[in-house]
């Protein structure tokens, strides 16, 4: 319907977005805000030319010296005030009738869009795919509407991607939504580029990967900037993360399962860091007599459990694995039945690593299992494919 | 400025002096003075109109959200003492109406008589409201931060004397105002006496609406006591309230009342055959379920994590109507003393027989603005009072 | 019509000059007696020293922004000190500066003058609100010397509720300029209604006093809800009654829902004056009457009413329901009708004018070219689509410092420079004074056409670093910003400089024909001894240019009685108002 003004807006421009200082249109929705937006710029220049032109013309015209008078008396004329009072109405309804269908198309997620939960706080973000793969970048799949269903720990944060063109608040105490389809991919630096960019890295010794020094992430793609665009205190500012497109989906669930497996992280170390990502922390403490909902992790592995069934086991591994798995299989005395099972959540590697980080906890911990423990976490490590690197990004997020 | 009065004043000799007393040097007649005070008066009383209506806006949000937290805390409001004051500002606008009509007619004395009655209304009000306010603070009924209400233990034992505090400076107002009046009597001062005398009365008035609070807000219903334990359960079993997430799966610590606490409903609602106490028992255990809030969650729950089946149960849920309660109430007080301020100055001036036919516009002004104080009474009170 | 004649000031049709005993600047002398002055026109000039005072500290705190920003890293500030000079810059900028610019220091002097009258209404309230005012501009003060002030002038819960810097403070400092406004529309409204002389019906008002009711009537009905609202946000953040901080269960939105159900309202209070002025400036320095006068004061009721539908713009992102939304920019589009209409009358009133490009005049014309840009990029971001990209960045900096800036005070500047003469009875440099029209109009341009192209770059608002790419727009914007200052500068001496060796101003330097330049230049204390005879405001064709005096004087216009055939020619023929 509107494709005569749209000859006007990017044809004139071409489809380079550059011309009115735009960024790439990366999203399938961009081009029709693009293009609104040019709608709107030809139609305020033609009317601010039809201001100003006549006010300087007079100006220069009708200049005349101290003590000349006006040539003309004439004080009103309803015509005129009708006619410009009513064309400009023209314009303005073909501009709100553009952009709230620009906007209701920016709205409605597609059936079947897949989701990641977006995670906002002072001041890093935190994107989670599921299953524990939880990262400040933000993923996504070339060409498939995506769903972000966005909260605040905090205090008011939004979600602005400039090159897909849409922004969000994201408001404490409720869930906000947003969708979008990308539409270009995120080009792949060469082998020599990220290597470079690793080695200095390194050199430099930053705490945090330098992206804007670099211009790619650390596993070597180009990406869009994502911004907080709520102001939420002192480092609003630095509150920003990155968008990759990914064009195949065997590329974005190889970066997810990178992102989500432990890689050269000592098993324990991992544990500790599921611990708090899986919020076991929220029930179970690791300090010695405190209980906040269920048993504390200290001093758990290797002594016995009085269970309410008037039985007495004890906590060895597949105690430990099946409290995980099957939770109200066997419940300590004293306890309530109300732990969700993680069974799906957490892979087998997972669960070893968690019980490595609780046998670090007990002063029983370094018991003959651990031969075994050792051979699984040998056996682990050598299936995943790790691209050989540190986690420094999980670590981040393990952080929060 | 001065300058021009002069010029304007001393062309007439003193016999004239009423004729162009109080009217401004920059009004043309006491008819354009007068229009000009009344419409600013209207406009000032619209401004606060808009101002409350900020107020009833957040309080129509907050009970159109959760209703059944509104409807259970205002039971907790005594609705005796509500309507007693509704009657005394009521009556407190006859008398100001009145005044304003003595002044027109130059009845010096009726005016003084009414402006006193009105403020006598005003103290009676603030007294009743004192009681009110005490006795929640000791109570832990205050707004989300500071809720601190316990079922169990509904007085605080070691709750300071709220209601010495607030008596405080109305007290130190009416000793000094007394002793004032003493000292201006003994000297023969008599227009000190005429305006301290009716000022006494208004002062002692505060003390007045203390009383009438204490006789009646102790024998008042007011839904703190012990609650059976039976019905509590049962309440939690069958009357959950929609918004409460996955609580089926959380067993509900059970609430053991102390058995030196039963009240005396307790004790009527033990005869079986006695329905009313019965349900006005299970009114309270009702009301303590919906004063324990939960977080409300919207259609759109992502992916669940362990932590979130969880939830959460906070007693600062029911602090949202007191927040409001507060706020409502309290600006509201503030402008009853505010008018009572104004009023006093206007008194001091009526007994100077200030006012007359052509010049009463400020006690017709206060007039309006003790007339919309009075309304928005009207409406305060069934919306917190009577609501539930 | 006018006659020009004051009676008993002067023989002629000129006023003359005032003498120093009745020179209201001048017939007390003293401290107290303008700290107790109840004269409207001693209550404006306390409010212009204070306003300008106020932008001056504004301003200076916009350098420090603009100099921090030219480095990508920031060149001056921490995070945290930046974002408390960003906010301070607006708090003062909107509460202390533009909101009471206009109407306080230009209106208070101007309203009961243009009316004939000797005072405002209520000439104790006028006190009260000046010292509203102060009281206000102190808390500020005390903000700043405390924990200072980090929320951004917007004070959005969360983060105001749990920031410990000196919210409770600021916003009770905000509060009471609230007061100070409500006050001071109270007097003008009465004013305007109550004390209009005889003959001046409100078609034959000034559009200045049109605008001023206008706007008179927005601070008297948004400013309440306001009050409200900071009194709900002290309560909420010492008390905690759970009503925005979402850790109370309250809701952030409801809170933004409330405070731009004011600011929206606000910035046509800041506006709506500035329109006023350049009516009036537009029409004397083209000696013509305003065209379309009925239609620009319908205009100027119809904002301020329109106004108060659409504060749900500022909220596009928030999560509103998507009628809402559609709504409030369906409504967003009408208020930008009547502003268009005033543009387009302005432009029209020129035509076949006999226009001088005096100061006032190259302000005006300014107000013009830098409101137009505003006004449309306003568009923009009423279109939903384009908002959802352009909300919270640059875009939006540029837009409103457009409108506010390029718009209200250009405009503000204007009228002090017009009225400058009749306020303090001096004639400035007019070289300097079109020098710094110019300096500020390059100044300006400079400083905030470059954010409009950041903006659509995707550069976010409030941020204290920024990505590099985005360095070398903020590094020109700064200059500009460097040179609006000299602008302004400028500006200010000029008119300073006026005070020590500018020439004596005569009653109507201008040619204008409204009330004000009936009297002398400064009006003596009582302005007038009767109120004057009432004529067309915009009839110019009996002001004539005294070039011995460089002056105008009011002349009559031949008056010639239609010759009736059943009666004798008429005995003379005269000027009779």
């Amino acid at each position: 319907m509107f494709n005569a003004l749209e000859i006007l807006g990017p044809g004139l421009f071409g489809d380079d977005a550059k011309a009115l200082w735009f960024p790439d249109q990366a999203s399938t929705y961009a081009a029709e805000s693009d293009g609104t937006y040019a709608m709107i710029l030809w139609v305020s220049a033609f009317f601010f030319v039809l201001v100003l032109g006549p006010m300087i013309y007079f100006t220069f015209k009708y200049h005349k010296p101290k003590g000349g008078k006006a040539t003309s008396r004439v004080r009103h004329h309803n015509l005129l005030e009708i006619t410009w009072s009513v064309v400009p109405c023209f314009f303005l309804v073909i501009m709100f009738v553009r952009g709230s269908w620009g906007y209701l198309d920016m709205q409605t997620p597609p059936e079947g869009t897949r989701q990641i939960d977006v995670e906002a706080y002072k001041w890093a973000w935190s994107m989670n795919y599921g299953n524990g793969a939880i990262h400040p970048e933000l993923h996504v799949l070339l060409n498939e509407p995506t769903k972000l269903v966005m909260r605040s720990k905090d205090v008011l944060h939004a979600f602005y991607v400039p090159a897909f063109r849409i922004k969000r608040d994201i408001v404490p105490g409720r869930y906000n939504i947003v969708w979008f389809q990308a539409t270009i991919p995120s080009e792949k630096a060469s082998d020599e580029e990220l290597d470079a960019a690793l080695a200095a890295h390194k050199e430099s010794g930053d705490a945090t990967w330098n992206y804007d020094k670099y211009q790619i992430t650390e596993d070597g793609y180009r990406y869009y900037d994502l911004f907080c665009a709520e102001y939420c205190g002192r480092d609003h500012s630095m509150m920003q993360t990155y968008v990759v497109v990914h064009e195949t989906q065997e590329d974005l669930d190889a970066w997810i399962k990178k992102i989500s497996s432990r890689g050269d992280t000592p098993p324990a170390e991992y544990g500790e860091k599921l611990y708090k990502l899986r919020n076991c922390v929220g029930c179970h403490s690791n300090e010695p007599n405190k209980v906040v909902v269920g048993p504390t992790f200290h001093n758990l592995y290797g002594y016995e459990r009085p269970l309410q069934s008037g039985q007495t086991v004890v906590a060895d591994e597949q105690y430990i694995r099946e409290s995980i798995l099957e939770p109200k299989a066997k419940i300590v005395q004293g306890y309530n039945p109300q732990m969700p099972s993680f069974k799906g959540q957490l892979s087998d590697d997972d669960i070893a690593s968690l019980i490595a980080y609780m046998k670090s906890l007990s002063d029983r911990g370094e018991t003959a299992s651990d031969a075994a423990q050792a051979n699984d976490s040998t056996a682990s490590e050598g299936e995943a494919e790790v691209a050989g690197d540190d986690q420094p990004a999980a670590a981040e997020a393990a952080a929060n | 400025m001065a300058q021009t009065l002069e010029e304007a004043g001393h062309d007439l000799d003193d016999h004239d002096h009423e004729h162009h007393e109080n009217l401004a040097h920059h009004f043309d007649s006491y008819e354009q003075q007068f229009d000009a005070g009344k419409l600013g008066i209207w406009i000032f009383l619209v401004t606060e109109v808009l101002f409350f209506g900020g107020l009833f806006c957040a309080y129509a949000l907050y009970r159109n959200l959760r209703p059944e937290i509104f409807a259970g805390c205002s039971e907790f409001l005594n609705t005796q003492l509500g309507a007693i004051n509704t009657g005394v500002l009521l009556f407190s606008s006859l008398t100001m109406a009145w005044a304003v009509r003595c002044s027109q007619l130059r009845q010096h004395k009726m005016l003084v008589g009414m402006l006193a009655a009105t403020l006598s209304c005003a103290a009676i009000f603030l007294g009743v409201k004192a009681i009110e306010y005490s006795h929640k603070w000791s109570m832990g009924l205050l707004p989300a931060g500071l809720y601190s209400y316990d079922p169990l233990h509904p007085h605080h034992p070691d709750a300071p004397n709220y209601l010495l505090y607030i008596s405080l400076p109305f007290a130190l107002i009416l000793v000094g105002v007394v002793g004032w009046l003493a000292v201006a009597f003994l000297q023969g001062d008599k227009f000190k006496v005429r305006v301290l005398m009716p000022l006494s009365v208004a002062a002692a008035c505060f003390f007045v609406g203390i009383g009438l609070g204490m006789v009646l807000e102790s024998g008042g219903v007011e839904g703190h006591g012990a609650v059976d334990v039976d019905k509590v359960a049962h309440v939690h079993q069958t009357g959950e309230s929609p918004e409460l997430v996955g609580a089926g799966e959380q067993a509900v610590e059970a609430i053991a009342p102390d058995d030196a606490e039963l009240t005396g409903l307790e004790l009527l609602a033990r005869d079986k055959s006695n329905p009313g106490a019965q349900d006005a028992l299970e009114a309270l255990a009702t009301q303590e379920e919906v004063a324990r809030g939960t977080v409300l969650k919207s259609e759109e729950t992502p992916m669940p994590t362990a932590s979130e089946t969880v939830p959460i149960n906070t007693p600062k849920q029911a602090g949202v109507f007191f927040g409001i309660y507060y706020c409502m109430t309290g600006v509201h007080a503030i402008h009853i003393l505010a008018g009572m301020g104004v009023m006093v100055w206007l008194l001091i001036r009526a007994v100077q027989a200030d006012f007359n036919e052509n010049y009463f516009g400020p006690v017709d002004y206060v007039g309006l603005y003790w007339h919309l104080v009075d309304l928005i009474w009207i409406y305060l009170f069934p919306l917190l009072y009577l609501i539930g | 019509m006018a006659t020009g004649a004051v009676p008993a000031q002067s023989g002629g049709r000129d006023a003359g000059f005032v003498s120093d005993s009745e020179n209201y600047l001048k017939n007390s002398s003293g401290l107290l007696s303008w700290i107790f002055t109840l004269d409207h026109k001693r209550i404006g000039v306390m409010y212009l020293v204070g306003i300008l005072s106020s932008f001056l500290a504004g301003g200076l705190l916009a350098m420090g922004i603009r100099w921090h920003l030219m480095s990508p890293d920031g060149l001056l500030f921490s995070n945290d000190a930046y974002n408390q000079v960003f906010t301070l810059h607006g708090a003062i900028m909107v509460f202390l500066f533009i909101i009471p610019s206009i109407p306080a220091a230009l209106g208070n002097f101007l309203v009961p003058v243009m009316l004939g009258a000797k005072d405002v209404a209520f000439p104790r309230l006028n006190l009260c609100s000046f010292y509203l005012w102060l009281g206000g501009a102190f808390f500020f003060v005390g903000a700043l010397m405390m924990n200072g002030l980090d929320t951004g002038w917007t004070f959005y819960t969360p983060y105001s509720t749990s920031t410990d810097t000196s919210v409770v403070m600021a916003t009770l400092g905000a509060f009471i300029l609230g007061f100070s406004s409500i006050f001071t529309g109270l007097n003008f409204i009465v004013t305007i209604n109550t004390m209009r002389p005889p003959g001046m019906t409100w078609f034959r008002m000034p559009l200045f006093l049109w605008a001023t009711y206008a706007t008179s009537i927005i601070q008297v009905l948004a400013t309440p809800v306001l009050g409200i609202t900071l009194l709900l946000l002290i309560a909420e953040k010492t008390m905690h009654i759970g009503i925005f901080d979402p850790e109370y269960n309250g809701d952030p939105v409801t809170f933004q829902h409330f405070f731009w159900f004011y600011s929206h309202p606000a910035v046509y209070i800041m506006i709506l004056p500035a329109f006023g002025i350049i009516s009036e400036l537009i029409s004397v320095h083209s000696h013509k009457g305003i065209f379309g006068y009925r239609f620009i004061a319908y205009s100027s009721i119809a904002i301020a009413l329109l106004g108060f539908l659409v504060w749900g713009h500022h909220m596009f992102t928030s999560g509103m329901s998507q009628v809402t939304v559609i709504i409030f920019s369906a409504l967003t589009f009408t208020v930008s009708v009547p502003s268009a209409i005033k543009v387009f009358n302005w432009v029209s009133t020129m035509y076949k004018g006999s226009i001088s490009l005096t100061t006032p005049m190259c302000y005006a014309l300014s107000f013009i070219f830098l409101f137009t840009i505003g006004g449309l990029t306003g568009l923009f971001l009423g279109t939903l689509s384009t908002d959802l990209h352009l909300h919270d960045t640059y875009f939006v900096v540029a837009h409103f410092h457009y409108v506010m800036m390029g718009g209200t005070m250009v405009a503000f500047l204007g009228g002090l420079f017009h009225w400058w003469p009749k306020m303090m009875g001096k004639m400035f440099n007019e070289t300097g004074g079109r020098i710094s029209a110019a300096i500020v109009f390059v100044g300006f341009n400079m400083a905030f056409l470059p954010q409009f192209l950041l903006g659509n770059q995707g550069m976010p608002r409030r941020y204290a670093t920024y990505d590099p790419e985005f360095a070398w727009l903020h590094q020109l914007s700064s200059i500009g910003a460097f040179t609006l200052g000299i602008g302004l500068l400028t500006a200010g001496l000029v008119l300073l400089h006026s005070l020590f060796r500018g020439k004596q101003a005569p009653a109507n330097p201008w040619g204008g024909a409204t009330l004000e330049w009936h009297c002398t230049s400064p009006p003596p204390f009582y302005n007038f001894k009767h109120a004057p005879a009432v004529g067309d405001p915009y009839e110019f064709a009996n002001v004539e240019y005294d070039s011995a005096t460089d002056n105008y004087v009011f002349t009559d216009l031949p008056r010639e009685l239609v010759p009736d055939e059943h009666e004798p020619a008429p005995a003379s023929a005269g000027g009779q108002a």
